[in-house]
């Protein structure tokens, strides 16, 4: 098993998310998620998965309950502190149109003041470790790369101040079945050589089955069932877990091929 | 043009005061319409309200608030400035909002979740990424501020109007020719400048 | 021994004793138009003739520019007729007759303003109807009475606002009866004479001081009903600026029983006319012929 000792260990502990309204989007969410783990939140849309992710780096602060980073509540943190320490990938990615690429993956560790050599050669390292090759993707600018490279861009940006954590929003999700396949083969390499703690949230059953060390199936706004992809396939705790997870020829198919891939590697 | 060619001091003269009226009016405008516009993009109630007074403002007939501000400024030059830069906020800040506004909602909640503060993310990102709707702005706003500030001719704080007006008033066609004229130069000028400057900005 | 600090106090003391012996000028302002400028030159000129350091902030934007820099002391006195500063300062109306009216002014501006008017001026700037020798002729057109009958056969020239001000046709028409013309050609008053000249209209509305009057050997038709209030010019200025400078009265009054209507038509005509001659040197000359 690689050493997770540059993940953080996150802890929801009664978690709840109600808006004024009264709806409540996330309801009595308990989750430890060990360090080093990638911990996949699975669920369709409206399963309260993006706010409960949201609520680890307090985007969206919850109503009930605590977050707990390494043992700290997340509460008695700063915000800003909290989330330069964590990083955040989106399926818009959000790069910023008027920074070059190099711009775009240096910019926290620019808010955290290192000095430009030291920014530079992170950026370069990144760039490589997300197979983008500087020399190629420094001096561009996002409307010059396609899909793909922008995600990988986006990912470059979340690790560039090397965050024990990293938060991922159905970043793969934009691009084709071709580019998504290679991209989330790059995640979980990257994840395996860095050993950062990843929580990514999606509603394709197939990615989750692909990347997850450990999937939590959210409805509703709670969580259905907690395990392995392994265990969910196996053993699907109710119907609603069933009827998303579902029992057809593609799911086996991942199922019999996942352990040739990721099992050797623990 | 026989005028023009007689007179090229005068005009020279007249046109600097122009350009100087017209230019700190900008500044000033500028300095008040930046905070103005991000209070309008982020509160659309407090936004909707300063939008209806400034519009209220813009459409106030020159003269009138001319004669108001010479009763608690007096005459000359900063009295003008002031009218110049009540006109330009209209223009300023329903630019500077829109904007705002209209930067990608993905690269703010980038920047959110990757630990910006709201400063922060103000500078480096809203403001830069508004840039070319902020210039367009500016550009529109010096065109008309060019063309306003031939009212400083009525309250002796000179310009480019004092030769027009002169010209209307003598029934005397080259005068009104010359500083129209060099009106539309200034005009011309300007826009070619701030489209330099806007089509560097859109680099991005 | 001096100190350096004694010799910076004495420097700093130098400018401050030489302003206690000048004396601030007189701001010396006008409206807008060829006639205030005209008049705004002659009251500096003989002001600075009598001895006055004189600032001129002449071509301001209108009535309510001028009032509201007087008020403020930007300006200290400036040209202003009796019929403005009547229905448009005071709104009110006008009185029995011209001295009743003008001491009804004055009596208010310095009630209300603190401000003074010294002598008017016999010349009457007023709204009137005018026409070329030829067409008064043909029609027999004297006074406004006669227009208003012959109105139906005859184009009028004037600009937009004078076809709805309450003292502009319809005043004339509420009057007089009539005024109704076959046609009505909206210009603007710069080209008026122009386009009366050339006849594309037969009657223009004109002020009672325009140059071309005299220029043009026009005829002006009498006001027999007496609708428009007179325009007579003055200086109006500011109480503590005539306290500060009796001599402004002295100066500025003797002027006022030279304009007549025909002097100021002149005038007018050297600055509007085709010599095009500025109204600084208009006035020059007139004062010096006048000594």
């Amino acid at each position: 098993m690689a050493e997770p000792a540059n993940g953080a260990r996150i802890e929801l502990r009664g978690v709840g998310v109600t808006y004024p309204g009264g709806a409540a989007a996330v309801r009595d969410v308990d989750l430890t998620i060990a360090a080093g783990e990638f911990t996949v939140l699975l669920g369709p849309s409206g399963s309260g998965k993006s706010t409960l992710l949201r609520t680890i780096n307090r985007l969206i602060e919850p109503t009930a309950g605590e977050v707990l980073i390494d043992g700290v509540d997340a509460r008695t943190l700063d915000p800003v502190e909290l989330r330069r320490g964590i990083g955040y990938a989106i399926q818009a990615v959000g790069l910023f149109a008027h920074l070059t690429i190099a711009g775009n993956v240096g910019v926290v560790p620019s808010l955290l003041g290192w000095e430009r050599a030291r920014i530079a050669a992170r950026v370069d390292a990144l760039l490589t470790l997300v197979g983008l090759d500087p020399r190629v993707y420094r001096e561009r600018y996002p409307r010059q790369l396609s899909g793909g490279e922008q995600q990988r861009a986006g990912v470059a940006r979340a690790l560039a101040a090397q965050p024990r954590a990293l938060l991922m929003d159905e970043p793969f999700g934009a691009v084709d079945a071709i580019v998504r396949a290679s991209l989330q083969d790059e995640i979980r390499r990257i994840q395996r050589e860095l050993g950062t703690t990843i929580v990514f949230v999606t509603h394709d059953v197939d990615e989750a089955l692909r990347l997850a060390d450990r999937i939590v199936v959210m409805a509703g706004g709670t969580i259905a069932q907690t395990g392995t992809p392994e265990a969910i396939l196996a053993t699907p705790a109710n119907d609603v877990v069933r009827g998303l997870v579902g029992i057809d020829a593609q799911s086996r198919r991942f199922a019999e091929a996942r352990p040739l891939l990721a099992r050797d590697e623990r | 043009m026989s005028f023009l060619l007689a007179h090229p001091g005068l005009i020279a003269t007249r046109a600097g005061e122009h350009a100087i009226l017209v230019l700190s009016s900008l500044a000033i405008a500028l300095a008040i319409a930046l905070p103005l516009g991000v209070l309008v993009a982020r509160k659309p109630r407090a936004g909707t309200l300063v939008l209806g007074v400034l519009n209220a403002i813009y459409t106030v007939p020159s003269l009138a608030l001319l004669a108001i501000l010479v009763a608690l400024f007096g005459l000359g030059a900063p009295t003008a400035v002031v009218a110049l830069v009540a006109y330009a906020q209209m223009i300023l800040v329903r630019n500077i909002a829109e904007g705002l506004r209209g930067v990608s909602p993905a690269a703010l909640d980038a920047a959110d979740g990757l630990g910006f503060t709201r400063r922060e993310r103000l500078l480096r990102v809203e403001l830069p990424l508004a840039l070319p709707a902020i210039f367009g702005g500016i550009r529109i706003a010096t065109v008309a501020l060019i063309g306003l500030a031939t009212v400083a001719a009525w309250i002796d704080a000179g310009g480019l109007g004092s030769i027009v007006f002169e010209g209307l008033h003598q029934d005397d066609a080259p005068k009104i020719v010359a500083g129209s004229m060099a009106a539309m130069a200034l005009a011309f000028a300007a826009d070619a400048l701030l489209r330099l400057a806007e089509r560097a900005s859109v680099r991005a | 021994m001096p100190t350096r600090a004694h010799l910076l106090g004495a420097l700093a003391a130098l400018p401050l004793a030489a302003c206690a012996g000048s004396v601030p000028p007189v701001a010396v302002g006008s409206k807008n138009f060829t006639e205030a400028l005209l008049l705004g030159e002659l009251y500096a000129q003989a002001l600075s003739g009598a001895g006055l350091p004189v600032r001129r902030r002449l071509d301001l934007g209108g009535t309510d520019i001028a009032m509201a820099a007087l008020r403020r002391g930007e300006i200290d006195l400036y040209p202003e007729y009796t019929g403005t500063a009547l229905l448009v300062v005071l709104k009110a109306l006008p009185r029995a007759d011209a001295a009743a009216t003008f001491a009804f002014i004055k009596s208010e501006y310095e009630r209300r303003y603190d401000l003074t008017w010294l002598d008017p001026a016999p010349m009457n700037d007023t709204q009137a109807l005018a026409t070329t020798p030829a067409v008064a002729a043909r029609f027999g057109l004297r006074t406004l009475s006669d227009l208003a009958a012959r109105a139906p056969q005859l184009r009028l020239g004037a600009v937009p606002e004078f076809v709805k001000r309450s003292d502009g046709l319809p005043g004339l028409q509420r009057a007089y009866g009539g005024f109704a013309f076959k046609e009505i050609r909206l210009v603007d008053f710069g080209l008026k004479y122009a386009a009366l000249l050339a006849g594309d209209v037969d009657v223009v509305v004109a002020f009672g001081t325009d140059g071309a009057i005299v220029a043009d050997k026009l005829v002006v038709l009498t006001d027999d009903k007496h609708l428009f209030p007179q325009y007579h010019v003055a200086p109006v200025v500011r109480r503590a600026t005539l306290a500060a400078h009796p001599q402004i009265a002295a100066a500025l009054n003797p002027l006022a029983p030279l304009l007549t209507d025909g002097v100021v038509q002149a005038l007018n005509e050297q600055i509007d006319g085709p010599q095009k001659r500025e109204p600084a040197d208009v006035a020059g000359d007139f004062l010096k012929s006048h000594g």
